[in-house]
């Protein structure tokens, strides 16, 4: 069975970057959704099924940190894991991203293998069953890492 | 700027540059003369960051250096990044070179950074540029990058 994956990311051309990374590493996709902004997310995320989040955290309107802070508030969005790819290197905002709930951490600039690395071990734990099931036909691209 | 920051930048420069866009720097100790200098493309991107430390950061790519990392980045071939994705990966790119720094500048979080923008020069001359106190310049197969920053 395909994962939806939330983009969160301001810059478009990142957003671009992430999704092909993502579909290059084997992750079964079912859809790609993309937001600009924390704002965004919460729009896409209070119609769609996502099953996890890739978020920044320096963006306008609403940073990732809110955005995490928003799902950790909300009972039914804060089972969706959040992995955060972002600039923000320093331990503090690591530490305050741990505190909030954060699935994983991926810091820029990042090798694929990080992303790919740590979509997998925060999937497993979030849906093990549903890994071990074979992926859709349209969705399970031969991993190029 | 002491040569311990410029020191500092260039690593994390070179990290971001050759892990993200294959793309390789080289400090460059003397800028061209004044004669070599002409009017060009250049894209300019500008980050911040304040709090426990503040700074500013001005970073001039030139038009074709600006290209290639966007190809780089994207994978995709030279005809197919738009002018906005090239402007948006110059953006980009000035956000991790600093959120980088700023993480060994600042490791304590003390700091905030703000949100890089990035705007197309169509007739740019960096001679402007060589009076600046806190000038870095680097070497690139396609051009000199150009960076002025401070940081207190």
């Amino acid at each position: 069975m395909a994962f939806n994956i939330l983009v969160t990311d301001d810059s478009e051309t990142m957003r671009a970057v992430i999704k092909k990374t993502v579909s290059m590493s084997g992750v079964p996709v079912g859809e790609f959704h993309e937001a600009a902004n924390g704002k965004e997310a919460l729009a896409i995320l209070a119609g769609t099924w996502i099953d996890v989040i890739l978020s920044d955290i320096n963006m306008p309107e609403m940073g990732g940190m809110e955005l995490l802070k928003k799902i950790s508030e909300d009972e039914d969005l804060r089972k969706i894991p959040l992995i955060f790819i972002t600039t923000e290197a320093s331990e503090a905002r690591q530490e305050e991203a741990r505190k909030l709930g954060v699935a994983g951490y991926v810091k820029k600039p990042f090798q694929p293998e990080a992303i790919k690395a740590i979509l997998y071990e925060v999937l497993e734990k979030a849906y093990a069953h549903r890994l071990e099931e074979k992926p859709c036909d349209d969705a399970g691209e031969e991993s190029d890492f | 700027m002491d040569e311990d920051l410029r020191r500092v930048i260039f690593a994390t420069f070179s990290e971001v540059f050759e892990t993200m866009f294959f793309t390789f720097l080289e400090p460059l100790e003397e800028a061209p003369g004044r004669e070599e200098l002409g009017c060009d493309r250049f894209i300019e991107a500008t980050i911040g960051y304040s709090g426990g430390c503040n700074g500013n950061f001005l970073f001039y790519f030139p038009w074709e250096l600006g290209k290639n990392i966007t190809v780089n980045f994207l994978g995709v071939d030279e005809d197919e990044a738009s002018d906005s994705q090239i402007i948006d990966t110059a953006a980009e790119t000035a956000n991790m070179a600093i959120g980088s720094l700023l993480g060994k500048l600042d490791p304590g979080g003390t700091a905030l950074l703000a949100i890089p923008k990035a705007r197309l020069l169509a007739e740019f001359s960096p001679e402007t540029l060589l009076a600046a106190s806190g000038l870095c310049m680097f070497n690139t197969e396609f051009g000199i990058l150009w960076v002025v920053g401070t940081h207190a």
